[in-house]
């Protein structure tokens, strides 16, 4: 076993857990803080194709389809005291898991897989609503750390089961 | 006396009884619509009965099956449809049930296929609905299957400016009467240009009365101050009551919406005047050209909305169509269009897309709060207790209002956009459909 690779993968689980905290947790500007100013944030919407027909999610529409610019309206807008969709926060818990490094250049740039698993629970409400799915990011190295540059979330449901999505992926 | 406390069963009455009972207690007409229409489950099964087996409900674009072949699946009513285009290149729609033993014929979204088969037991149907292969048919039937009786079981449709609506109602009344006078207003939405719609439809679902979307848009921008206020904080609209300058117009069927104007940015692509002015009459360009948003609702679920907002600095409007599809008497499935005119610039397109994702779509920062509040709505309205203490809203609003009778386009207008006369006059035709 390549000790370089194993931790290469802890990093990024790392990473990838402090963040799962940050949006537990939320803490939304030290959430935007990991973004990196090239940032691609999309989600698409997932498509129930014949057979084994691929892609089978629409390369055209987009539940979050955000740059640097957008994603920090939405993060402005959950400071203002008319966030309703998010007043109180959903208790969110994220499951991180099936972590693999698919490319990986030192200081540079990196290309990660991951799984993830959100609990959602909403005030009163009885129901809890499940998000899961695969996500595709992208980190560049910069100011001495890992930054997302791109992530690619393929949601595992067509209809999704939860009233919004105010809270991230 | 109505106002007085009862001690009402609705589970108890029977469909004439319930009837009978919502002539009696629902009364627009005075601005008073009880809280138990938004959470019986009652009144949610004799709404299926009564009104989506009988109207025109929206299931698609025609723009999302342009092309001969092309399909997608949509749900009528409850119901599975096989949208599809035949070689022919007639629209067509179908139960989604094999004839044979009633499997689900097609279980994808969306594709392009002549014809589809059975997985079960292989039967093959012609995209026009014909049945044109039985598996060792000669063999086993002895070549007497009566192929033409087997058919697919079709659907009535019918398209006014790209919008395909279905119904059950065997005896519908022409789309274009049902729609009558609104016509004038969703040719704006949907028929100012070649319109197309990019992508699939948002879907997701929300613990939601399906009336409670249909009532925001037909009549509701006063809601916009509070519910949306996190948007003149970001400065992507002028300020806070800015929804309330405009009309609110109604017409016959429950139809009607909101229309904020006046606007001194032209809100749509400038390089496609000359096609808006070929689709619209002058009248019809005139507002159009007025225009800082527009908000309704076709009766029973279909809201439609153009919204215009500032993001990165620039303005930017967007056309949606959403449909509330009740799945319970608590839950809805919302289905969100993205339109956009098929002749704009690519840019204006991607930035079109952009506004819609950001604003409209289940991610969309203005959009997400409204489900909020209509879930909080749906679980105050259930139960037994909001009936047998007959916890009436209010719908009074504007009614000491007069209409204008000089606005250039039809229905019943009024010259301020907060006003609930839009509501009251969905919620008596509503009831009208809900006695019949």
């Amino acid at each position: 076993m390549d000790i370089g690779k194993v931790l290469t993968k802890y990093e990024f689980e790392q990473w990838l857990y402090e963040e799962a905290k940050l949006l537990d947790e939320i803490d939304f500007d030290g959430w935007f803080d990991l973004m990196h100013s090239d940032l691609k944030y999309e989600m698409p919407v997932r498509v129930n194709k014949e057979g084994m027909e691929r892609p089978d999610y629409s390369v055209d529409m987009f539940a979050f389809q955000d740059d640097i610019e957008t994603m920090k309206i939405r993060v402005d807008r959950l400071k203002t005291e008319y966030a309703w969709a998010e007043m109180p926060p959903s208790r969110t818990r994220r499951f991180v898991s099936n972590v693999r490094v698919l490319d990986y250049v030192e200081n540079e740039k990196a290309v990660v897989r991951s799984y993830l698993l959100i609990y959602r629970s909403r005030s009163t409400d009885i129901h809890h609503d499940l998000i899961s799915g695969e996500r595709q990011d992208e980190f560049k190295f910069a100011d001495g750390r890992w930054k997302l540059s791109k992530r690619f979330f393929l949601v595992d449901q067509t209809t999704l089961n939860t009233r919004n999505l105010a809270i991230f992926v | 006396m109505i106002d007085t406390k009862t001690d009402v069963h609705l589970d108890e009455m029977s469909r004439t009884q319930l009837a009978d009972y919502l002539m009696e207690t629902v009364r627009p007409e005075e601005g008073i619509i009880p809280a138990y229409i938004m959470g019986d489950e009652n009144v949610n099964k004799l709404e299926h009965e009564k009104i989506f087996m009988k109207t025109w409900v929206f299931i698609a674009h025609e723009s999302e099956v342009p092309n001969k072949g092309d399909f997608i699946t949509r749900d009528l009513a409850g119901y599975s449809v096989i949208v599809s285009r035949g070689q022919d290149g007639i629209l067509r729609a179908f139960y989604n049930m094999c004839t044979h033993r009633g499997m689900k014929l097609c279980r994808a979204d969306k594709g392009n296929k002549g014809q589809f088969t059975c997985p079960y037991h292989g039967f093959t149907f012609k995209n026009n609905g014909d049945l044109i292969g039985v598996p060792l048919q000669k063999d086993i039937y002895g070549g007497q299957l009566d192929l033409d009786q087997m058919s697919l079981h079709g659907v009535t449709l019918a398209t006014y400016k790209g919008l395909v609506f279905g119904t059950w109602n065997e005896d519908p009344e022409p789309l274009s009467d049902f729609l009558g006078d609104f016509k004038w207003y969703l040719d704006i939405v949907v028929g100012r240009a070649e319109m197309e719609v990019v992508g699939p439809p948002q879907k997701f679902i929300v613990h939601s009365q399906w009336k409670i979307g249909s009532d925001n848009f037909v009549s509701d921008s006063y809601h916009t101050m509070v519910t949306h206020g996190s948007i003149a904080k970001l400065g992507m609209v002028p300020n806070a009551v800015y929804s309330k300058k405009g009309y609110q117009v109604h017409v016959e069927n429950g139809h009607g919406c909101n229309i904020g104007m006046p606007n001194p940015d032209f809100a749509f692509p400038e390089g496609l005047i000359p096609e808006y002015k070929e689709n619209l009459s002058a009248d019809q360009f005139e507002l159009m050209s007025k225009v800082k948003n527009m908000i309704g609702t076709v009766f029973p679920n279909l809201s439609f909305l153009i919204s215009h907002t500032k993001i990165k600095g620039k303005l930017i409007s967007n056309t949606t169509l959403r449909l509330w599809k009740p799945i319970a008497h608590d839950k809805m499935e919302v289905m969100t269009w993205f339109l956009v005119d098929k002749n704009a610039s690519e840019d204006w397109k991607n930035r079109s897309r952009e506004s819609y994702i950001l604003t409209f779509s289940p991610s969309g920062i203005f959009e997400q709060d409204d489900t909020e509040v209509f879930t909080d709505i749906t679980q105050a309205a259930s139960g037994t207790i909001p009936a047998a203490k007959n916890f009436n809203y209010n719908y009074t609003m504007g009614m000491h209002r007069e209409p204008v009778d000089d606005f250039i386009g039809p229905g019943i207008v009024y010259p301020d956009k907060f006003t609930e006369a839009g509501s009251r006059n969905y919620y008596s035709y509503w009831l009208n459909l809900m006695k019949a």
